[in-house]
């Protein structure tokens, strides 16, 4: 929202109930430094969900809130599955509306805060599993790219469908047993990073949520291009340990597993020229930023 | 609902925002000799629309593509073409939820192509105004007219408001956002029409001024949030799913089903005040009565004037609204008929089997005559099946002879 | 439409209708409703003190329109709904407790909410029977999600419900105001103040 009118009214403020008062004071809306180092020290954008113990998606949706450039004027879109048992509880405004059409919802509001806020900075952000993604969602995700709609598309990639309970997606592995793919998945992976770059994204990454850092880095990356040229897509290993057999506490170190040069999650981008050059523009404010903050404070000290 | 507050300033496109009302009834009317499709055109013109997505299907891909003139000539805020209806139907509605005032337009096979998307709309109070030309559905494929697709959108719970000339789509589109916009309404609204016999012939159209237009769509009115990070509450997704396995869970969703469905009732005042009445009736007193709505209703017209150079004196019910469904004016305005006739052009017979829904001693129905297909429907035809009903005989009209 | 059916406080039934599609109308402006009867505002006002008055545990529920301050009318009216809860808290007696709990957001909380400090859209009776709520106000609410707290309340609980709207009314409270401002809300308080001491108070 608009930071100013992130406020709760004086009168009503003790009534409020503490996370929300909490929101307000000690939230990182509008604080243009924010990153996934205030996890712990400031108050989360996700207030609570019920998501399973040591899911790692719930680690990727705390990462990417935290890195989100201007929360107070972002709107988020998801899709059916995991993530809307999270999305009703992010101080972000956010939509869902049917299974797979979230790039076309983000294609519509996307326009039509343009046309009502021409000027101003508007981000939109999809959020969706891989079955949304990649399966019934796909007409939808690659026509937004085609027609280069200026919003990011964030794919949590976990192999299959985890919320209705396991089934085999597109972006599963060939020959793993699921349900729906009873003698093993019989065709590949499929490549939708690379067909992201022939469809006109200008950043794609493909990696795994063990490092908050990178994540910070990508999602920052990813919006602003998308504010200034053109879409952005991230596909994101987000292991649904329930279904792959495994414990609540090895969520991690699937995703270490599977980062590793050889293996499908190893880190991968593409950054379009035109992104490159907006990088680098973006690099150099930020060093000329921090150096007059320096600069600033040794006045100040002297 | 729209603003009121900015009634006499200028919008982008220079038109002069005017109160609806004046706009609508008050202001000098031009006619023009237009088709149904030029006159979604002009009508759009005045709508101070912010966007309106397209895809080419007959018959209504020309009304589409004179929307994207209006675009070019900067009479709405953005337009584009989507790939799919299903697809255009979930832009609109992002569009929508994002504080837009959204026009879009679909036909017969698209409808059903985009049908998951309209409860979607309504259950999310979307006021999306989607104009409908009608044609075939089934396979073997026509796009010739046929209004089965209706029959379809009825159980949305969006409004439904079937026009019959181009005169009612002009105006109709303009008084629709009033309706629909309306805080204890906003739902969508499907404005259909027989494809072809509106959309593609030419008719006399008043057309109020062009330098006119509605004032502004108020999202910040809207009866749930709008998601633009302007307004209250900051922690909210439209919309949460309620299924946690419970009683409270279930009547939850059964309580924002019958608000949806509660919210169509309410447009009733303001579609009353609008469109003057849900149905429109000629010669009331008549014991025979033509009872349906679209062209069906143009057809009943030239079979009454047939009917009565013989001397048989038929009444005429044109129903302009189907959601909400005008059950007590029908009951009142055929209360006193014998013989209450629907003649449609679908294969079905939905709005039959409607009527009769609604009126004590159904059997006074005459659920013809039908055509389909795109089959034109004759008013001897009507005017004869009239007259077997009456015990009258006719002369053959088609077949073989004798 | 004619019709016989009234809003009355509840429990109603497993799932009571919405009073709409009984035929119940809303009030023009300068009107509210009472039961589902058209009246004047003024007399909706009265009313809606005395049941304010008459009530254990009356209680104003403000929605996120008023609860955050996000444009200058929010403001006021914050302050005027404030203002109406401490005139009904210094005018009620010892034996009634006014209440002032928010609503503050819509997502359907699971596995429950704390009924002590807020009411939710999905499931406003339990807030409604922790704290044995017998009248309530909403304000601030959103219509959809108001009507649906309506109706849930009218199904299944008996507080008596009214409804402070900003827009065109609620058929699902059993009164009614529309075109709600401060000032509104603010008359609300004077009428209060007024009939203090003239209303029976609960056994």
């Amino acid at each position: 929202m608009s930071l100013e009118r992130i406020k709760i009214a004086p009168e009503m403020y003790e009534i409020m109930p503490p996370e929300y008062q909490d929101l307000v004071k000690n939230a990182t809306y509008g604080n243009e430094n924010r990153g996934w180092k205030d996890i712990g020290t400031s108050k989360e954008l996700i207030e609570e969900h019920s998501l399973c113990a040591g899911c790692p998606e719930s680690m990727a949706f705390r990462y990417i809130l935290a890195s989100l450039p201007a929360p107070e004027d972002t709107v988020m879109v998801g899709s059916t599955g995991c993530t809307s048992l999270v999305f009703p509880h992010v101080g972000i405004h956010n939509i869902h509306s049917l299974f797979g059409n979230q790039n076309a919802i983000a294609t519509g509001l996307k326009r039509a805060l343009t046309v009502r806020f021409p000027g101003r900075i508007k981000d939109v952000v999809v959020l969706a599993g891989d079955g949304a993604t990649v399966d019934i969602g796909l007409d939808m995700t690659l026509q937004a790219w085609f027609r280069q709609e200026k919003f990011t598309t964030i794919c949590f990639d976990n192999e299959l469908y985890a919320n209705t309970g396991g089934q085999e997606s597109g972006l599963m592995q060939k020959g793993f047993v699921a349900k729906m793919a009873p003698v093993g998945k019989t065709f590949e992976k499929v490549r939708l990073p690379e067909i992201a770059r022939e469809s006109g994204c200008h950043y794609v990454v493909n990696c795994t949520v063990s490092k908050p850092n990178l994540i910070e880095k990508v999602i920052k990356n990813a919006i602003h291009i998308a504010r200034e040229i053109g879409p952005t897509y991230l596909q994101l290993y987000t292991p649904c340990i329930l279904e792959i057999g495994k414990n609540s506490m090895e969520g991690l170190q699937e995703m270490r597993d599977s980062e590793k040069p050889t293996e499908r999650f190893a880190y991968r981008e593409y950054i379009s020229d035109q992104a490159k050059e907006l990088l680098t523009e973006m690099a150099a404010k930020e060093k000329e930023r921090k150096a007059e903050a320096k600069r600033q404070l040794a006045s100040v000290k002297a | 609902m729209a603003t009121q507050s900015s009634v006499g300033e200028k919008n982008k496109a220079g038109q002069t925002i005017t109160d609806p009302w004046q706009m609508m009834h008050d202001a000098e009317r031009t006619p023009c000799f237009f088709t149904g499709s030029e006159v979604i055109k002009e009508a759009l013109r005045r709508a101070n629309c912010d966007i309106m997505i397209a895809y080419p299907i007959t018959p209504q891909s020309e009304a589409a593509a004179l929307a994207g003139e209006l675009f070019a000539e900067g009479f709405i805020g953005d337009y584009f073409r989507g790939e799919s209806e299903f697809a255009v139907m979930s832009q609109c509605a992002g569009a929508a939820f994002g504080g837009a005032r959204v026009f879009t337009t679909t036909a017969g096979p698209g409808t059903m192509r985009a049908m998951e998307n309209f409860p979607m709309w309504a259950g999310a109070r979307l006021p999306i105004q989607m104009i409908v030309t009608c044609r075939g559905i089934n396979s073997p494929l026509s796009i010739q007219p046929d209004t089965l697709e209706i029959s379809y959108l009825l159980n949305t719970g969006m409004l439904v408001w079937h026009a019959e000339t181009a005169q009612d789509f002009y105006d109709w589109i303009l008084k629709g956002y009033m309706v629909s916009e309306e805080p204890d309404v906003h739902l969508p609204l499907a404005l259909c029409c027989d494809g072809f016999f509106v959309t593609h012939t030419k008719d006399m159209v008043s057309l109020t001024p062009a330098d006119m237009c509605l004032p502004p769509y108020d999202p910040y009115r809207s009866p749930v949030p709008c998601m633009d990070m302007e307004c209250p509450p900051v922690r909210m997704m439209r919309d949460p799913f309620i299924m946690k396995s419970n009683y409270i869970s279930y009547a939850t969703h059964a309580s924002w089903q019958q608000e949806v469905w509660a919210a169509v009732e309410r447009s009733r005042k303001h579609t009353v005040r609008w469109l003057d009445g849900l149905i429109e009736v000629e010669n009331p007193g008549a014991e025979i009565l033509l009872v349906s709505s679209g062209t069906a209703v143009s057809q009943g017209r030239e079979a009454k004037v047939l009917l009565e150079e013989e001397g048989i004196d038929v009444g005429i019910v044109k129903i302009k609204s189907l959601r909400p469904w005008p059950g007590e004016e029908i009951r009142e305005a055929t209360k006193n008929a014998k013989h209450i006739i629907v003649p449609e052009f679908n294969v079905t017979g939905w709005m039959a089997r409607e009527i009769k829904a609604t009126i004590p001693n159904s059997e006074r129905v005459y659920a013809g005559p039908r055509v389909c297909g795109g089959m034109t429907l004759p008013p001897e035809i009507i005017a004869a099946d009239i007259k077997t009903l009456l015990g009258i005989k006719n002369k053959a009209l088609a077949g073989r002879g004798s | 439409m004619s019709t016989s059916y009234q809003v009355l406080r509840g429990p109603e039934h497993f799932l009571p209708p919405a009073a709409a599609s009984m035929g119940i109308r809303l009030p023009d402006p300068g009107q509210g409703h009472i039961h589902g009867k058209i009246v004047s505002e003024e007399e909706a006002m009265e009313a809606a003190a005395r049941q304010f008055l008459s009530a254990k545990v009356p209680t104003i529920f403000p929605g996120p329109l008023v609860l955050w301050a996000w444009n200058e009318k929010a403001a006021h009216k914050a302050t005027a709904v404030r203002h109406l809860y401490e005139t009904l808290k210094a005018s009620v007696t010892s034996t009634q407790q006014a209440m002032l709990i928010p609503m503050p957001d819509y997502r359907p909380k699971y596995p429950k909410i704390n009924p002590e400090v807020e009411i939710n859209p999905n499931h406003p009776n339990l807030t409604i029977w922790h704290n044995k709520i017998d009248a309530c106000m909403f304000v601030g609410v959103h219509c959809h999600q108001a009507n649906l707290s309506l109706k849930i309340i009218r199904g299944g609980t008996d507080c008596y419900t009214i409804a402070m709207c900003a827009q065109a009314g609620h058929e699902d409270a059993m009164l009614s105001f529309r075109d709600a401002t401060a000032e509104k809300i603010m008359r609300l308080a004077d009428w209060v103040k007024k009939l203090k001491g003239s209303v029976e108070p609960p056994k």
